[in-house]
């Protein structure tokens, strides 16, 4: 009962406050691993005896100091391993932090439906509940050798040792976020591609504009568009290299978004996510004889200054400024 | 000054496109001051009948005409570049492609008459037989009675548009070619901008363009809507098109393409002859033009389109040979009289003498040629081995039985020719023949082949809007969330899209949504409303008719445009089943009766199975064992008296004899019912009062039904009796009581001839007031008798091949009910219900003997059972279906795979009902089984599979289905609950309510208050005689049926559950009618389902909780405010009288009949909410359902 998974509930807009958060479980414990947008795990093993407190009163602490600092409130879940501390989180809620003690892990598993363990997607829990293994009770009864025959071997092997609450996982120091989201809504159901692309050039300026201010560069971009229908189709590209260039994202939205092919379908929301952030400095760029790329790109380190000293609106492309 | 003629005008008939209908535009013209209009529907001239009808009325000439796509004359270069950059286009994720709309379009108006007519006919025709959207292929185009007008959507219009007035000389060139003078360019000014269609630019330079190259020039408004301010429908009809949403920021409808009158269009003209650069006179020379165009269009409704005349078939096809259709009709119908033996039989002077006056009458009319048609029709039918049979009045002909088109002797059952045919009767006969349903279109391929494309062609249905269409197509134009436009759609009973608003604030069970509506502030909804009511009845689509088809001679094509129809690309006329009539085209009615198949499938089953060859039309009359069974009233399934009502009334009135049945038939009609003749009738019957005459002459007609009228027949006999006017007068007479103005007339004249017979005034008065009261409502006897003997049919072999008939059933599914009903039905009556089982199903329903092997042979030796059928798993294929009927047997599941080859999902399906159980292993292990099998004919694995115990699939430890899982999955998969009741699961919980069993019900007293329960399977709103409107509903409880009757009073509380539950609970008072009449009279109803929910999760303290907080009411969203606390509040638990506000305006506007019967106006409505319940819909998802 050692490893707190946290969520702080915070708007979407404040992502960029995370790190800071983050920094204030590190006082606690060094080994802390976000979990972008929103959360962290935090292995608590040394605290405890250091602080003299459990889990589940170093959690109350952390809850008022994020309250008393930042204002932002936190549910906890905290549990023997990672995993059971993210299943206990779903049980928590502000004020009370839910804790599986070791040695129930089973019973505390048992009557969860499957969807709930982490690394089990849609997918799976779709095959699972297709054969009547709808709960961890259930998947923990049948033979290992039927589920290895329904997910696959190895996947088949983890998921039988969580659902017997073995939690081999552990927490990884990393600190970063992963990845960034930027969306545009229609307030009505959109079908000019004109009007798609604004949308999408003015998400990727977003999402550059946020990548550059913290340093990072992304690796893959995922465009994810909704229907009127609230259904969605999904299209993630890998960019040619990491960058944080507005040009780049935009143009590898652009493709996104063509090969689509929409004509009819009724658009609502458009949102762009940035995946695989690394470090800005660990990225390579490949250079060119054209020095017009140089330029564009030294254009942008200006219009970022400008904008941090004016507001975001100060520097846009013109076809978003009507 | 001269007037103005619209030559480009379309109706509604331009579906989607068009806002008015062709009567109003009539009317408009008319108002407006002009004394011609033009209609050019676009792609049809589905309008032109009602158009001329209208014209006719209003005083107006009709002109007629077209709009077509036209296809180029050669591909140019850049029609090419369009469509190879066409082609390249990506296939669209989502959504689908934008509807293409690229072709241009041309105006076509008929000049020259009948040539002109029958041109148009063919252009329209033609354009038709393109793929896709209808195109008018250039080599088609061509015509010498046409006038044709180039307008903006046209090739040169767009040329022009486009500023290539180069382009379009070059473009005009062919077009001048083909049509020389009959060719015209037409300006069109809507007010835009630009240089677009509409716009005044281009309306000059079409007018310059004109003077240049010597074409004359004609002005239009591109009408699309007669008046101003419907632009915005425009938009929304544009929007359901396009099948886009209307974007605002684009160009809309101008609002200007109404009709508009000579004034306007002058000042119209003037603007484009200024812009032009021309003088101003110019603008009346270009109002000659277009008058001059008009007056050159003379196509006369009567002469030229046929109206009013009669084509048959020539008499040489229907097997006349060289001989006259008449001298044909005789001999055949003498033949007929030797072959029945009537020649030979004790009344045969009578036969002989009616035979002779009827082809009298026949001759009379010339109609030789279509009695010998619909036999020929008939003969070919029963070649083929489809059972067939007349329906309708001409079953009252002698000649018609003669011929062996009715089944029915018409001398023995006193069926009348005259209601039928007669010399006074100037209308076209009509005779509706019922075939098997599943091979109607057999029947139509024969009709087609024996008369051939040039003569036969099905019949058109126009499929318009009504309110829920109407919502969803104006919801989705105004960018609605898809889920509300659905919610609000389910939620309207099926009224006319006009009604919506005043529905709203009518109807008890849409309250919920008009306080949305009220609390929106009218704003978004305020708006959807108005174009809901503005899309009314304006026709949507078009199908084929159900069952007409038109036989004519050779001239059909040059009269009539016919387009092939979607699925099965019969020729289809653009004419619906009014409008050929008026044409004078002759409509046989071919009805698919799936009664009929299902008879057939009963009888070849038993054939199948026992080798006994059952002919149904030669089955003993009067059996008893069949009576019994009718008079026990448990007659599901049986043909015309299933229905709750017909139950009912089968159950007082205890039918013993045919008569009885026909009777029966002929009482179970909106107009007896509603003139309350029920009653005395079985007073009557069963002796409790007298049988009156009003004169002992009058005994013989009206002796059969005990002194009541029933049938028109008897109408006609008492007239003709009484004032000895002869039987074809007196069926016009009878024709003319359903009209009040007329009535007064008849009752005059109806007096001084009984006086002149020498009947006493008081006897005139009482007949009189008889004939008055129940003429227009009888039923036609030949009617009655017609449908009587497939009930006849029916009920035999529910009495005598229980299975079999189960099996034709369910296969064919003819009735009212939901097949999990008629399940319920049989397993009732003792039918073994066998489950699916992938080695003994077959395709359809089979039956199959089941013996009983414990032991008890002595009981019961063997009985038939029902295997259940693969047809009915959801989503099998017919093609899939019948491989795995034809690979049986299968010896285990890997031979099943592999020669079967079901699809992954299909055998997954089979695995859940337990149609692969006798593999061995459990369902859920069976499931894995197929998973892997399915991945290894993919992925090219071992095919091994893991056995046990020889050839039994060997158990991979998953937990099997449970028993409620086992039932859920029938339900999603078979939509029938195969195994049992789905009502068994729930008996813990009703008990505990009290519930009362259909079963026990019938012990109940009258008045009772009870609490009864079951799975929706009906409801119905019929006419009712008090003319309020009633909410009938039928319930299942596994034990038998309950019949709901929900009175104005209890439908505040209760009709929004009993419309959207599938699983009900309601509270009621037993009203006893009969012994074996039953039905309760709900006050109060719940949805079982969330109560059942409840019951599992909070106990029966929470369902108490939800009883006295929302008691009758729907749950949850307006708890302790309803109208059921109101009720709850009240001393005597009896419902509060509902606000009175809510009742005035349904006061006011009952429907009053001629007869001061009233009716309610949302009565005879296919009610709100989604039918009966199937499948799914009566089970609860739990996280653990199989699939």
């Amino acid at each position: 009962m050692t490893i707190l998974c946290v969520r702080f509930q915070m708007p979407s807009a404040r992502e960029a406050a995370l790190p800071e958060l983050l920094g204030l479980i590190e006082e606690f414990t060094p080994v802390v691993e976000a979990l972008p947008p929103d959360g962290a795990l935090a292995d608590l093993r040394g605290a405890e005896r250091y602080f003299g407190r459990d889990a589940v009163e170093l959690a109350s602490v952390i809850r008022v100091r994020a309250l008393a600092l930042y204002g932002v409130d936190c549910v906890i879940g905290a549990g023997p391993g990672p995993m059971l501390a993210r299943m206990a989180l779903r049980d928590a809620r502000p004020g009370l932090t839910r804790a599986v003690p070791g040695g129930e892990e089973r019973a505390f598993l048992a009557g969860k439906p499957v969807a709930a363990l982490p690394g089990v997607g849609a997918a799976t829990a779709r095959t699972l509940c297709e054969y009547g293994l709808d709960t961890l009770g259930r998947v923990a009864a049948a033979p290992l050798s039927t589920l290895q025959r329904l997910v696959g071997a190895r996947a088949g092997r983890e998921l039988h040792e969580k659902a017997l609450g073995v939690d081999r996982g552990r927490v990884v120091p990393n600190g970063v976020s992963r990845s960034l989201a930027a969306d545009r809504s229609f307030g009505r159901d959109e079908l000019d591609p004109g009007r798609h692309r604004r949308a999408l050039l003015s998400a990727a300026g977003e999402l550059g504009v946020r990548l550059r201010a913290v340093g990072k560069v992304c690796r893959s971009l995922t465009l994810t568009v909704r229907y009127a229908d609230r259904s969605a189709t999904t299209r993630s590209r890998t960019l040619k290299e990491p960058t944080a260039h507005s040009a780049a994202l935009t143009r590898t939205a652009y493709d996104l978004y063509e090969a689509l092919g929409l004509q009819r379908a009724r658009v609502r929301t458009i949102a762009l996510r940035a995946e695989g952030l690394a470090p800005a400095e660990q990225a390579s760029h490949q250079l060119t004889f054209d020095p017009v790329d140089e330029k564009v790109r030294r254009i942008e380190e200006v219009a970022d200054r400008a904008r941090a000293k004016f507001g975001p609106r100060a520097v846009m492309p013109g076809s978003l400024a009507a | 000054m001269p007037g103005f003629t619209h030559l480009h005008t379309v109706s509604g008939f331009s579906a989607r496109y068009g806002a008015s209908h062709p009567e109003h535009l009539a009317e408009r013209a008319v108002e407006r001051g002009m004394d011609a209009l033009a209609l050019t529907d676009r792609d049809t001239l589905a309008g032109t009948v009602r158009f001329a009808k209208a014209c006719a009325k209003a005083g107006v000439r009709p002109l007629f005409g077209a709009e077509l796509a036209v296809d180029a004359p050669e591909p140019g270069p850049e029609r090419t570049d369009t469509s190879v950059r066409r082609d390249r286009r990506r296939a669209p994720v989502r959504g689908g492609a934008f509807v293409d709309e690229s072709a241009p379009r041309v105006t076509f108006l008929a000049r020259d008459g009948a040539r002109g007519w029958a041109d148009l006919c063919r252009l329209v025709s033609a354009a038709h037989t393109a793929e896709g959207s209808p195109l008018l292929s250039w080599p088609d185009n061509h015509a010498d009675g046409l006038t044709v007008l180039l307008g903006p959507g046209s090739d040169v219009g767009r040329a022009l548009a486009a500023g290539r007035p180069d382009r379009a000389a070059r473009l005009l060139a062919p077009w001048r070619e083909v049509y020389g003078d009959a060719l015209r360019l037409e300006a069109v000014w809507h007010g835009r901008k630009g240089t677009g269609p509409g716009s005044l630019r281009l309306a000059s330079r079409t007018v310059g363009f004109a003077a240049e190259q010597g074409v004359r020039p004609v002005l239009s408004n591109a009408v699309r809507y007669a008046d101003p301010g419907q632009g915005e429908v425009a938009d929304v009809l544009d929007a359901a098109r396009r099948l886009v949403p209307i974007d605002a920021t684009r160009e809309l409808d101008s609002g200007e393409a109404w009709l508009k009158d000579a004034g306007a269009m002058r000042h119209a003209a003037e603007r484009i002859v200024e812009a032009a650069g021309f003088r101003r006179e110019a603008a009346h020379r270009l109002l000659e033009q277009t008058q001059a165009t008009a007056a050159a269009c003379l196509v006369d409704p009567e002469g030229d389109l046929g109206m009013g005349a009669v084509h048959f078939p020539e008499p040489h096809l229907v097997g006349a040979g060289r001989r006259s259709a008449q001298r044909a009709l005789a001999s055949r119908a003498a033949a007929g009289m030797v072959r029945r033996g009537y020649d030979r039989g004790p009344g045969r002077r009578e036969y002989w003498e009616r035979m002779h006056h009827e082809l009298d009458i026949i001759a009379h009319h010339g109609f030789a040629s279509y009695f010998l048609t619909v036999a020929q029709v008939v003969d070919d039918v029963r070649h083929m081995g489809i059972r067939v049979a007349a329906r309708g009045s001409g079953a009252g002909s002698l000649v018609n039985h003669l011929l062996g088109i009715a089944h029915a002797d018409p001398v023995e059952h006193g069926l009348l020719m005259e209601r039928f045919l007669s010399r006074e009767r100037v209308v076209l006969p009509d005779i509706d023949i019922d075939v098997e349903s599943a091979r109607r279109l057999e029947v139509y391929r024969a009709i087609i082949g024996r008369f051939g494309t040039e003569r036969v062609a099905t019949v058109a249905m126009p499929e318009t809007y009504r309110v829920r269409h109407a919502i969803r197509d104006v919801g989705a134009a105004l960018s609605m969330d898809p889920a509300e436009i659905d919610r609000i759609a389910k939620s309207f009973p099926h009224i006319r899209a006009r009604d919506a608003r005043a529905a709203l604030a009518e109807l008890p069970e849409l309250k919920e949504l008009a306080g949305e509506s009220r609390r929106d502030g009218g704003g978004r909804y305020g708006r959807l409303w108005e174009l809901v009511e503005g899309l009314d009845a304006l026709p949507r689509g078009v199908a084929m008719h159900p069952c007409g088809v038109l036989l004519s001679d050779a001239s059909l094509l040059s009269r009539t445009p016919v387009v092939p129809t979607s699925g099965e690309g019969f020729p289809m006329a653009q004419f619906d089943k009014d409008d050929v009539e008026d044409l004078g085209l002759l409509k046989l009615d071919v009805l698919g009766v799936r009664m009929q198949s299902a008879m057939a499938h009963a009888v070849a089953e038993v054939e199948r199975a026992t080798g006994e060859r059952v002919d149904l039309d030669a089955v003993p009359e009067g059996d008893p064992a069949t009576y019994r069974m009718i008079r026990s009233a448990e007659t599901l399934g049986c043909f015309q008296i299933e229905s709750p009502g017909q139950r009912d009334l089968v159950g007082r009135l205890q039918p013993s004899t045919f008569h009885d049945l026909v009777v029966d038939i002929s009482l179970f009609r909106p107009g007896p019912v509603a003139a309350d003749m029920v009653r005395p009738f079985i007073e009557a019957r069963h002796g409790r009062a007298p049988v009156r005459y009003p004169h002992e002459d009058l005994a013989e007609p009206l002796a059969g039904t005990y002194g009541v009228v029933v049938f028109h027949e008897q109408i006609i006999d008492i007239v003709d009796i009484m004032t000895g006017c002869g039987r074809g007068e007196a069926d016009r007479v009878r024709r003319g009581l359903s009209d009040p103005e007329s009535q007064g007339r008849i009752k005059v004249w109806f007096a001084q001839h009984a006086t002149a017979n020498g009947y006493d005034a008081e006897t005139i008065q009482r007949t009189w007031e008889i004939v008055e009261a129940f003429g227009s409502y009888g039923f036609c006897k030949a009617h009655a008798v017609a449908f009587a003997v497939p009930t006849y049919q029916s009920a035999w072999l529910k009495a005598h091949h229980p299975a079999a008939f189960y099996a034709g059933l369910l296969t064919h599914d003819p009735g009212m009910y939901p097949k999990r009903l008629l399940l319920a039905d049989a397993r009732r009556r003792g039918v073994p219900i066998l489950p699916l089982d992938v080695n003994k199903s077959g395709v359809t329903h089979r039956i199959e003997l089941v013996s009983d092997s414990q032991g008890s042979r002595a009981r019961k030796p063997a009985a038939w059972g029902l295997r259940l059928a693969l047809s009915d798993v959801h989503g099998i294929s017919e093609a899939e279906a019948e491989r795995i009927a034809a690979g049986q047997p299968y010896a285990s599941l890997l031979d099943f795979w592999e020669r079967a080859r079901p699809s992954r999902p299909l055998a997954g399906r089979l695995a859940q009902v337990g149609a692969l159980d006798a593999f061995g292993a459990n369902r859920r292990d069976l499931q894995l089984h197929l998973t892997e099998l399915h991945r290894g004919a993919r992925g090219g694995r071992g095919d091994q599979l893991p056995l046990a115990g020889g050839r039994k699939t060997a158990s991979a430890g998953l937990p099997d289905l449970t028993s409620a899982e086992k039932l859920s999955a029938e339900l999603g998969v078979l939509s029938m609950d195969a195994s049992r009741n789905l009502m068994d699961d729930h008996r813990t919980f009703l008990r505990e309510l009290g519930v009362v069993s259909a079963k026990r019900l019938r012990e109940a007293r009258h008045g009772e208050t009870v609490l009864v329960a079951g799975a929706k399977a009906a409801t119905q709103t019929p006419p009712v005689r008090s003319g309020r409107r009633v909410i009938f509903s039928t319930l299942d409880d596994g034990s038998g049926l309950v019949d709901l009757a929900f009175f104005d009073d209890s439908h505040d509380a209760c009709a929004h559950t009993v419309f959207h539950s599938w699983l009900l609970l309601v509270r009621g008072v037993v009203q006893r009618r009969g012994p074996r009449s039953l039905s309760v009279v709900g006050s109060a109803a719940w949805n079982l389902a969330d109560l059942l929910e409840v019951r599992r999760e909070e106990g029966l303290e929470g369902v108490a909780a939800r009883l006295a907080a929302a008691g009758g009411s729907r749950e949850g969203d307006d708890p302790g405010g309803g109208p059921a606390r109101r009720r709850l509040a009240g001393s005597d638990g009896r419902p509060a009288p509902a606000g009175s506000a809510a009742q005035d305006p349904m006061e006011q506007r009952k429907i009053r009949m001629s007869t001061g019967y009233e009716m309610h106006p949302w009565a005879d409505l296919r009610p709100a909410g989604e039918g009966p319940a199937v499948g799914r819909k009566l089970w609860h998802q739990s996280p653990g359902s199989a699939g």
